[in-house]
This record gives C-alpha cells, sequence and structure tokens, in this order.
C-alpha cells in the first residue's frame, strides 16, 4: 500500500509549523494514492500530547518514540529511528520538512536506505509510479523538476508552500522504541538558545520591511522599525540611496550589490525602484509598496501599492497590522 | 590536522538563464563560473583550522568536468596543500550518486575533518555533505556558523529558525559550513604562482547509481503586473484584508 | 542666475592634476616580491597577444635549445575575470588574429559572424536617410565579435602557453629606480571607507620585472604617469571620445552591421552610432561622442536612449530588453597623438594606452594586438641580449613606426582633427577630401586642444524622462553593467575642491553610470557605481586604480 509517513518537527514541546505543513503535504499524496498518512514525532517523554494534533491535521497513525535524549534535536538516533521504521513500514514516500535539522537529517536518511532524495520541494506528486517533485535552483531563478521511480522516496518540502489545514483523521497512537541508544550519539547538542538573540537576519526573514531615500531622514527609520516589530518576525532593509547617506548600516542594504532577499512579504517604503534594488528583491513572494509618486517603477512589480505618504500610511498601517494580529 | 574540502564548480549566477534545447538544463553559452560561495567558507575555515593546529594539509576533492580544475586551482591558490578532481563529464541531479562517488575517494584518506559548503547555489540540495557522512558513518553538523575545534573534539554554533544550538561532536567528522563562519580570504599573487606546483590529481569519479534525474527546467513565470490598490490612509483597511484572504500573509 | 544662461566653462581650471607621486614609487621593491621577467599591465587584447607571443618565441627558442630557460611572463588584470572590463563595438579586423594563430582555422577563432551587409545613415529627427558607406567604413573582410569573448579565448591561449594570468590586481603604482621601471605594485583590497584596512583586508603586493609592459587600455593611468614622468610628448594632445553601449535582445533580427551620423548629436559635436548583430535576435548598439563637444550639458548615455526613440531603432527594439549595458572611452587622436616614444628603460607601451586606433574605420582591436605581438619581439631580443634597457628597447618603436599601425594611422592623421574646430558638415567635408587624397589634403597638421581645454556652454538641454522599457535612467543602466563593486570602498575619484554648480552639473552629465550628481550647488560623489570608463579623467575628476574586482562585469560587449 502506498503509504506516507511524514516527519513532525517538534521544538520545546511544541509542534512546528513546518510539521503541520508537512502533514498537509502527505494527506494529500496519501489520498491521491489511496494509502496511509503516519506521522512520526520524536521527543522527550510527554511528546504523545502532540498525536492529537497531528491527528486532527490528517494523520492515521501517530508514531511516537519519547526518550530523555531526545530533547533536543538529536540526529544520529533519528536517523536511526526513522530510518528504520521507513524500512520496517514499506512507505513509498518519506516527508520532511526543509527546515534546518530537516535538510541535515533528510538526505542522512535517504542515504541509510539508498534511497532518492528530492529537497526543498515546492510541489510533490505520485504521476504513474514516478514520484515528480519541483524544486527552485540557481538561487530561485529556475525551476527544476525532478523525477524519480525508486521506492522509497525521500523529500524535504519547503516552508511556507503548503497551508496547514485541518482534516480529521484517527491519529492512532503507537509507541516506538528508539533504535539503539540515544544517549550514545556522538554528536550532542548542547544548548538550545530559543528566540534568536541576534536580530533577524534580512537572509531568514520571512517578513522584510524596507525604506528608501522617501523616508527623508534617518529617525524616520524608526516608524519602519516599528511596523517591522507589529508584523513580527520581521527584519529591516534599506536602498543603497540610505545605506550610502550613512541613515541605515550598509549591512542592510538590499539591491544588486547588497543582500539578495526573498521573503514571503516585502513592504517597500519610500522606495522609487530603481533596476538595482528591484534585483535584489524581486523574488520576494508578495511586494507591498507605499510612494507618493504614483509614477514611481516600484509600482510596476508592486502586488499592492498605496499611493501616499509614507509618514501617515505608516504608522496608520502599524496600528492597523497589530489589531489585524491580536492574538498571535 | 588533516583536512578534505568538498568544492563545487558553479555556473554564475548573475547571468541571464535560457534553458537548453533539451528542456531539462541550462544553455550555458558564454556562461563563466566561480567556486560554489559556500564552499569558500569551507575553505578558508579549513586553511584556518591546518594553521591553528600548526600543521596538516588541506586536501581540496572537486567532482565536475575537466574545466573544474581551474577552480580546483583558485582554492589551491587560496592555500591548499593538494588536489583530487574526480573527472565526470556532468554533474547528477542526484546527491547520492555524487556523495558515492566522494565517499569512495574520501573513505581511506584518514581525515580528521571532512568539510562541505552548506549548499551549492545551483542546485540547492544540501544533501551531498550529510549523504558522505552517512556512507562513511561519521559524525555530522550541517549548517555551522560558529566553530571551535580544540584537539579531537569540535564544538559548532548553527542558526535555526527563531533559536540557535550548540553542537559538540568527535573527530573525525564531516561538517557543512554556513556563510557568516569566516571570510574568505582572496588568493595572492604568490599564492597563484605556488598553486601551479601543488599536486592535482585527476582520476574518473565513480559516481552511484542515479535514482532521481531533472526532467525538466524552467524560468519563473512573470509577475503579474503591478496593481495600486488606493491612495493614503484609506487604502489601509483594503490592504490588511488582501494580505490576508489573497497573499495570505499575515 | 537662470540655469541656461549661466557663463561657458573650461573643464581644466577645475581638473585636478594627476597624482604623479602615488603613481611613480621610488620604494626598492618589497623583499617578498612575486619576481616576473616580464609583466603586461592589462589582460586585453594588447596585453594577451603580447604574452602569447612572447610566450611562443621563447617556447621555440628553448625547443631549439636556446639558453633562455623559464622566463616567467604575467599578465595583471584588474577585473575579477579576463573581459569583464572590456568594452568595444565591434567589427574586428583579422588581420592580428592570422599572424598571431597561423594555425588555428577561422572558424575557431573568437568572431560571432562575418560582416556580410553594412549601410550607413544620417539620421535627422525623423527620418533615417541612406548614405553611400565611406571607404574608410567598409568592412569586408572583417568579423562581428565581442571584445569580451575575444579576451576570455586569448586568455585561454596564454593559459595553455604557460602565461601566469593574474586576474583581480589592479596596478596601482610602477617601481622605478633612477629613470628605470622595475615592476609594478598592486592595489590593496579590503580596506574600508576612511581608507583604513577592514575585514579581508590584503596588502599591496610588488612585482618585479625586468620589462613592464603598459598594456592598460585607453587612457591608462601609470601610461600617463609614465608619460608625464619622463616628459614624453606628442605633437597634439590625445583627443577622447565616449562611447555608451548596449546589448538588446530584440524580437526581429538584423541583417546587417548599420552605422549613423548626425541625429541627436548637435552638428558641432562629433560622433555616431553603431549597431551590429551578435546573433539572431541579439543586437549591439552603442553611440560614440568625442569629448571635446561644445555643450556642458550633453550627455551620451542620454543620447543614446534619445537615439533609440527613432523609428529607425524602435521598430527594431521595441518589445525586446536590453540586457547589458556598458560604457567606455576611445583614443582618437590619431597620428599627431601617439607619444614621441613609447619604450623606456624596462618598459614600453602599447595597445589603447599608446593611442592605437584608427577612428575614421573605427578599429582599434588589431592595432592593440599587433603592438603587443611587436612588443614581444623586441622583448625576445632583449632578453636574449641580456639588455633591457631603453636602448635596447627602441626597437619597438621603429618596428610600430614600419607596421601597418603607422601607416593606416598616418593616412588617416587629420580626419578626426578636421572635425574638432568644424563640426559635422564642414569637418565631414574635409574628411571626404583627405579620403580622397589618402591624406594628402589639407598638407601638414591640424592643430588641436586637449578636451579638457575646450569651452563648454551652459545651454540648457530639455528634460529626458526614461520609460524603463526601451530607455533607461543611468542608475538602472549601471545595474546592467553588472557593477560588483563594494559599497564601502574608499573613493578611487579625484576631485577637485570647490567646484562650481556649473561644474558638477557638467560631471552630472559627462558620467553615463551617474557617479556624480549635481544636489543644488553641491556634487555628490558615488564610486561604487564608477565602470571605469575614464570620461572623467580625461576632463574632470581622476580616475586611479581601486580594490581589484571592482567595476563591470561585462559578458558580451
Amino acid at each position: 500500500m502506498p503509504n506516507v509517513l511524514v516527519i513532525a518537527e517538534a521544538r520545546a514541546g511544541q509542534l512546528r509549523k513546518v510539521a503541520l505543513e508537512a502533514m498537509t503535504a502527505g494527506r494529500a499524496l496519501a489520498s491521491e494514492a489511496g494509502g496511509e498518512v503516519h506521522a512520526l514525532v520524536a521527543g522527550p517523554p510527554g511528546t504523545a500530547g502532540l498525536a492529537p494534533q497531528l491527528g486532527a491535521h490528517g494523520a492515521d497513525v501517530v508514531l511516537v518514540a519519547e526518550h530523555a535524549a531526545l530533547e533536543n534535536y538529536n540526529g544520529e538516533a533519528l536517523t536511526a529511528l526513522i530510518a528504520e521504521r521507513t524500512r520496517t513500514g514499506g512507505y513509498r514516500v518519506v516527508i520532511f520538512s526543509a527546515s534546518v535539522h530537516g535538510r541535515e537529517l533528510a538526505p542522512r536518511v535517504a542515504a541509510r536506505l539508498r534511497a532518492a532524495y528530492a529537497s526543498d520541494v515546492i510541489t510533490v506528486a505520485l504521476e504513474g509510479g514516478s514520484l515528480v517533485a519541483r524544486h527552485p535552483v540557481n538561487t530561485g531563478k529556475l525551476t527544476a523538476t525532478l523525477t524519480t521511480s525508486a521506492s522509497p522516496a525521500v523529500v524535504s518540502l519547503r516552508p511556507g508552500m503548503f497551508e496547514a489545514s485541518a482534516h480529521a483523521a484517527a491519529g492512532r497512537v503507537e509507541r516506538i522504541e528508539p533504535v539503539g541508544d540515544p544517549s550514545a550519539s556522538r554528536v550532542r547538542v548542547t544548548a538550545t538558545q530559543q528566540g534568536s538573540s541576534a536580530k533577524l537576519d534580512l537572509s531568514e526573514a520571512p517578513i522584510i520591511v524596507s525604506g528608501g531615500r522617501g523616508m527623508k531622514a534617518a529617525e524616520n527609520f524608526r516608524i519602519v522599525e516599528d511596523l517591522a516589530n507589529a508584523l513580527g518576525r520581521a527584519a529591516v532593509g534599506c536602498t543603497r540611496a540610505v545605506s550610502d547617506d550613512g541613515w541605515r548600516p550598509h549591512s542592510d542594504q538590499i539591491g544588486q550589490t547588497g543582500r539578495v532577499v526573498s521573503p514571503d512579504l516585502y513592504i517597500a517604503l519610500g522606495i522609487s525602484g530603481a533596476v538595482q534594488h528591484i534585483a535584489g528583491m524581486r523574488t520576494a513572494r508578495t511586494i507591498v509598496a507605499v510612494n507618493k509618486d504614483r509614477e514611481a517603477p516600484i509600482f510596476k512589480f508592486a502586488d499592492y501599492g498605496i499611493v501616499g505618504d509614507v509618514l501617515e500610511v505608516v504608522p496608520a498601517l502599524t496600528a492597523a497590522v497589530k489589531e489585524a494580529r491580536k492574538g498571535h | 590536522m588533516k583536512i578534505a574540502v568538498c568544492i563545487k564548480r558553479v555556473i554564475d549566477m548573475e547571468m541571464r538563464f535560457r534553458v537548453a534545447g533539451d528542456g531539462a538544463s541550462i544553455d550555458e553559452t558564454g556562461a563563466k563560473y566561480d567556486i560554489n560561495d559556500f564552499d569558500m567558507y569551507a575553505i578558508e575555515a579549513a586553511l584556518q583550522l591546518r594553521d591553528k593546529a600548526g600543521g596538516g594539509e588541506v586536501a581540496i576533492v572537486s567532482l565536475g568536468p575537466v574545466q573544474a580544475q581551474e577552480q580546483i586551482r583558485k582554492a589551491l591558490s587560496m592555500g591548499a596543500d593538494r588536489a583530487v578532481h574526480l573527472a565526470a563529464d556532468r554533474i547528477p541531479s542526484d546527491g547520492l550518486a555524487i556523495a558515492e562517488a566522494l565517499a569512495a575517494e574520501l573513505r581511506d584518506g584518514a581525515y580528521d575533518l571532512i568539510l562541505f559548503g552548506k549548499m551549492s547555489i545551483d542546485s540547492s540540495g544540501q544533501s551531498v555533505g550529510p549523504m558522505v557522512a552517512e556512507l562513511l558513518e561519521l559524525p555530522l553538523v550541517a549548517a555551522v556558523s560558529k566553530l571551535d575545534v580544540q584537539g579531537d573534539r569540535g564544538t559548532a554554533g548553527r542558526v535555526l529558525e527563531g533559536a540557535s544550538e550548540t553542537i559538540e561532536f568527535p573527530l573525525p567528522a564531516v561538517l557543512t559550513i554556513d556563510e557568516g563562519l569566516n571570510t574568505p580570504r582572496l588568493p595572492n599573487l604568490k599564492g597563484i604562482m605556488a598553486a601551479k606546483k601543488k599536486p592535482l590529481e585527476t582520476r574518473p569519479a565513480r559516481l552511484g547509481e542515479q535514482r532521481v534525474r531533472t526532467t525538466s527546467i524552467e524560468l519563473p513565470a512573470d509577475r503579474p503586473p503591478g496593481r495600486i490598490i488606493g491612495e493614503g490612509v484609506a487604502a489601509i483597511p483594503e490592504l490588511i484584508r488582501l494580505l490576508q484572504t489573497e497573499a495570505k500573509v499575515l | 542666475m537662470p540655469r541656461g544662461r549661466a557663463l561657458p566653462i573650461v573643464p581644466a581650471k577645475h581638473q585636478p592634476e594627476l597624482p604623479i607621486d602615488r603613481l611613480i614609487l621610488r620604494d626598492a621593491p618589497d623583499p617578498d616580491a612575486v619576481p616576473m621577467d616580464v609583466i603586461f599591465v592589462g589582460g586585453g587584447p594588447a596585453g594577451l597577444a603580447g604574452a602569447i607571443e612572447l610566450a611562443k618565441l621563447i617556447k621555440r627558442d628553448n625547443d631549439a635549445g636556446g639558453t633562455l630557460g623559464e622566463i616567467q611572463i604575467g599578465v595583471l588584470e584588474k577585473a575579477s575575470s579576463l573581459g569583464e572590463h572590456s568594452l568595444s563595438g565591434a567589427v574586428v579586423n583579422p588581420t592580428a588574429f592570422r599572424a598571431l594563430f597561423p594555425d588555428v582555422p577561422l572558424a575557431e577563432l573568437p568572431f560571432r559572424s562575418p560582416v556580410d551587409k553594412e549601410s550607413v545613415y544620417l539620421l535627422t529627427g525623423k527620418r533615417a536617410i541612406p548614405l553611400p558607406t565611406p571607404p574608410t567604413m567598409r568592412n569586408h573582410g572583417t568579423h562581428i565579435a565581442s571584445i569580451c569573448e575575444i579576451v576570455r579565448w586569448l586568455g585561454e591561449r596564454a593559459d595553455e602557453l604557460g602565461v601566469n594570468i593574474f586576474t583581480g590586481f589592479p596596478a596601482d603604482a610602477l617601481l622605478v629606480d633612477g629613470d628605470a621601471v622595475r615592476g609594478v605594485r598592486t592595489t590593496p583590497s579590503g580596506l574600508d571607507r576612511t581608507g583604513a584596512p577592514g575585514s579581508g583586508y590584503a596588502p599591496p603586493t610588488d612585482i618585479t620585472a625586468r620589462v613592464t609592459v603598459l598594456t592598460e587600455g585607453t587612457r591608462g593611468t601609470l601610461s600617463q604617469a609614465y608619460l608625464q614622468w619622463q616628459k614624453i610628448g606628442s605633437e597634439n594632445p590625445q583627443l577622447f571620445a565616449l562611447g555608451v553601449k548596449e546589448i538588446w535582445e530584440t524580437k526581429r533580427p538584423l541583417d546587417r552591421i548599420v552605422h549613423t551620423l548626425g541625429w541627436p548629436l548637435p552638428t558641432n559635436a562629433f560622433g555616431g552610432s553603431f549597431m551590429y548583430p551578435l546573433e539572431t535576435n541579439v543586437v549591439a548598439l552603442g553611440l560614440v561622442v568625442g569629448l571635446d563637444y561644445h555643450e556642458a550639458r550633453l550627455d551620451v548615455h542620454e543620447l543614446l536612449q534619445r537615439m533609440k526613440e527613432h523609428p529607425f531603432f524602435r521598430k527594431l527594439l521595441q518589445g525586446g530588453e536590453m540586457v547589458e549595458w556598458g560604457a567606455k572611452t576611445i583614443p582618437e587622436g590619431g597620428f599627431y597623438a601617439l607619444p614621441s616614444r613609447r619604450h623606456g628603460n624596462g618598459v614600453m607601451i602599447a595597445g589603447d594606452s599608446a593611442g592605437f586606433v584608427e577612428v575614421a574605420s573605427l578599429k582599434g582591436i588589431h592595432y592593440a594586438m599587433h603592438s603587443g605581438i611587436l612588443a614581444a619581439r623586441t622583448i625576445f631580443d632583449a632578453l636574449k641580449r641580456g639588455d633591457t634597457s631603453a636602448a635596447s628597447l627602441k626597437a619597438y618603436d621603429r618596428a610600430v613606426d614600419k607596421s601597418y599601425i603607422a601607416s593606416d594611422l598616418h593616412a588617416r592623421r587629420n580626419m578626426r582633427l578636421a572635425f574638432h574646430r568644424s563640426g559635422f558638415f564642414v569637418g565631414g567635408f574635409k574628411a571626404a577630401l583627405m579620403t580622397l587624397t589618402r591624406g594628402v589634403f589639407p598638407g601638414g597638421r591640424i592643430d588641436v586642444e586637449p578636451d579638457a581645454s575646450v569651452q563648454r556652454n551652459m545651454d540648457a538641454v530639455p528634460g529626458f524622462k526614461p520609460d524603463g522599457m526601451l530607455t533607461f535612467a543611468k542608475l538602472d543602466a549601471v545595474f546592467k553593467s553588472g557593477n560588483a563593486t563594494r559599497d564601502t570602498i574608499p573613493s578611487h575619484l579625484i576631485v577637485g575642491e570647490d567646484v562650481p554648480a556649473e561644474v558638477a552639473e557638467f560631471y552630472t552629465h559627462l558620467c553615463p553610470a551617474g557617479v556624480y550628481e549635481r544636489d543644488g550647488d553641491k556634487l555628490i560623489v558615488s564610486p561604487p557605481n564608477c565602470i571605469d570608463c575614464k570620461a572623467t579623467d580625461v576632463v574632470g575628476p581622476r580616475w586611479t586604480p581601486r580594490e581589484g574586482g571592482s567595476g563591470p562585469r561585462y559578458r558580451r560587449m
């Protein structure tokens, strides 16, 4: 039976959002192929408490491995556990999240199983006997379609490409034992600092709020930062003109000679949209622009443009975002 | 300290990409190439570790076409000691096929560390380094952005989504290196001269079975033309609505 | 005073001196210097052809039992890889390739296609009037090419011959001892904005050589410094033109090479446009204007943009995409602007740095290569004699003077000069007479003044707003040059103090890359935009070498 195994990533006793995204993708794949979805979640004692949530997102079976040495990420123990379970379970597809941990673990598991591996995919489907997945390559400038007829096939899913959705399923809990002794792993995570202490890096931030010369003065970037804080998980960027004027550090500069970013949301404030800036952010998924010049080139690229004075629009937008995000 | 650094020749990302006639590869006419960006951090890390240890060897290993020797020479001119070129006309899409060839080369090398860049910016797989670790049954830390090695143990740091962690590992080990670990040095003139005389062995790559193939590549669809949704503060409710319901980013 | 009525300016009054003390160093070379026997400063057609010829001569000699042994030949190039700073039309006369690679079949030479059809038009604001092709501009037997591709190909040949090619290393200064050139010092890299070592700092390196060949290309900084230091003059000052070039992917093919004269240039400026098919549906087009123009607000980049709006160009370009942009100066003073000697003790000057360009036929690449070849032959003989003094290297000047370089330039010696004061129509008439008389008319030499001394009127010009599709602002254009300069490098430009607003305005229009902006009465300078065209070095702020790998990254120019 073409069953799908989903590796559900948890951290600090919580399922990560990407785990639910992987569940949704796995559910779709299994339903199409007429198979079951099994979720595997590993962690310290108490991890079984996450099973209902996985069931609610489509897991027919939730495989739970609990061990004190699985408190932190334990790559070696997880590799052994997942590879063994894949082998005995006869899964057609194993789905990981293309998170930092997932991208270490998935290829290692694939290698142990001598399985086909498609990483960081944005779509995945079973077509005839083959697994077909699409994967952005060359810094997102091209998309490659990967095909394999090998079984099992291991994939990792790019975060944010599958919207987690509820799908009631049995979520039958099945406890599984670690393979070998997890506390004997050679590689150990000795400390985890929740919430990155450093400010969110531009290349990592899912949301970037960026200001140009239209912000008029360095001190006006306070309202750019306020909007970023209201959005959460947002970083502040700027144009070259702004960093050249010393309003912001050069490390914040987005563009041809600065950083090239592709966040989910890019908000361009007082940015005219010179090609050299566009080159740094054109792969953003959604682009919002606020500029007082209706003819500004940025509006050719913006999914949502507002013509107006940034100094008026931005504070009001910050307030509206806070209101909209209440309860997050 | 004996360190291997696996590097890849990659195409210049600034070029205008065009899909070749086969529909599954890039038209490389007139293209330029360089060492993969992330591999530069790995080379620099290896050179620093060797020098800190007061000796040893940094060996460059690169799988690719004969032209990859240009990038290998660059790595040697940065200060690596010797190199192995695993000749393959085309670099396969399947990371495991590559990892098997590299593992065969590295297995008996008695390396204390085997370093990779976190990912190659062309195929963006982040798979070969972890796979080599698995095939050689070595400890693995991926995406290392902090590193300290003392004797036969190392401590690494890496950045996760919204967190960071510290990892301890024994040597020998495989590490994949993220940007930010160091500032890669530029080759200097003496290094370029010296590189010409450093040993560079070439042997055919013993590629593994290819389970995954690239069946097509495509350019992304053009962005839809821009849209002005309104003027001034009055447009904000509509923007919030669109961000929530259409773009689904709020 | 209203803008349009300001007094004329003379750029020379505001131009800083070349910093000779920085460019000519009497320091003993660093004990750790990299020892070369011969170093070519600049990896363009002249330097690479010279290095190839020299490597071949030495190999042949060693194979025949000669005693030279291993001779280290180096080529220093400021771009991070070969060809990235090279820009030309280009329609190439293959003569020098034939001489350098007699065994390589034509099909393997780095040319795109032979010139088959050609047309010349006189443009007016609305029309394109076909003209008979002037004899000097006939291109039968020549080939359309990208100089970037030529240079990369020459680099591969040089590498195969064991030449040391050092890309990403600009030469910052000549190392001299008495009147002898002993080598060069490279620029440091990794300096912060204040000029202090930052992260990734790499110190300068000295390279010693028995012969240093300056093949820096147009307006070579060390070449200028050497000529000035040694007080080597020329009968006329060198004149320069600025060319701005774009590469377009078009929806329609172009079936011929095209040159145009006239609009949009004012009649008192010298210049014209070119448009060549590079491959099916890829064309190179550009506009070249002599820097002795008379209007301070003349802007070559902007004129090229306006030119594309002419129906003649628009019908080809519309719906296509501009994929690459660049600019470069061209030495076009010709025969009378050649330095009285192009050699000295341990040094030679070749290619564009020496002014080996023949403007009437728009050719320079084969002269550059041939001068490199002649330099190599002289060096080979000098190495055999063990004497690289000025007396020994003098044979190079004699060889150039006897070659087609000198005879071609001599035949068209006054053609460009005729336009210096005369303007388009009178100048054009004189040039036609010169062609008919093979240079005998007008007899003697037409005297010219340096570009920087030409007075510029402050007449107003109509504003221009690029549309981002067919026409582009300078910053957007610079992006298409691939400019990879680090934003935090110290300024490499030497700007005069207290530049008046009118002069700031002149620089703003002169520089095609948007390095200079007039903001009220102030001049704002953005050095990272610079793409090394050297236009302002001719008539305004001085260009000096900066961190390796800075500047444009041309691919198919």
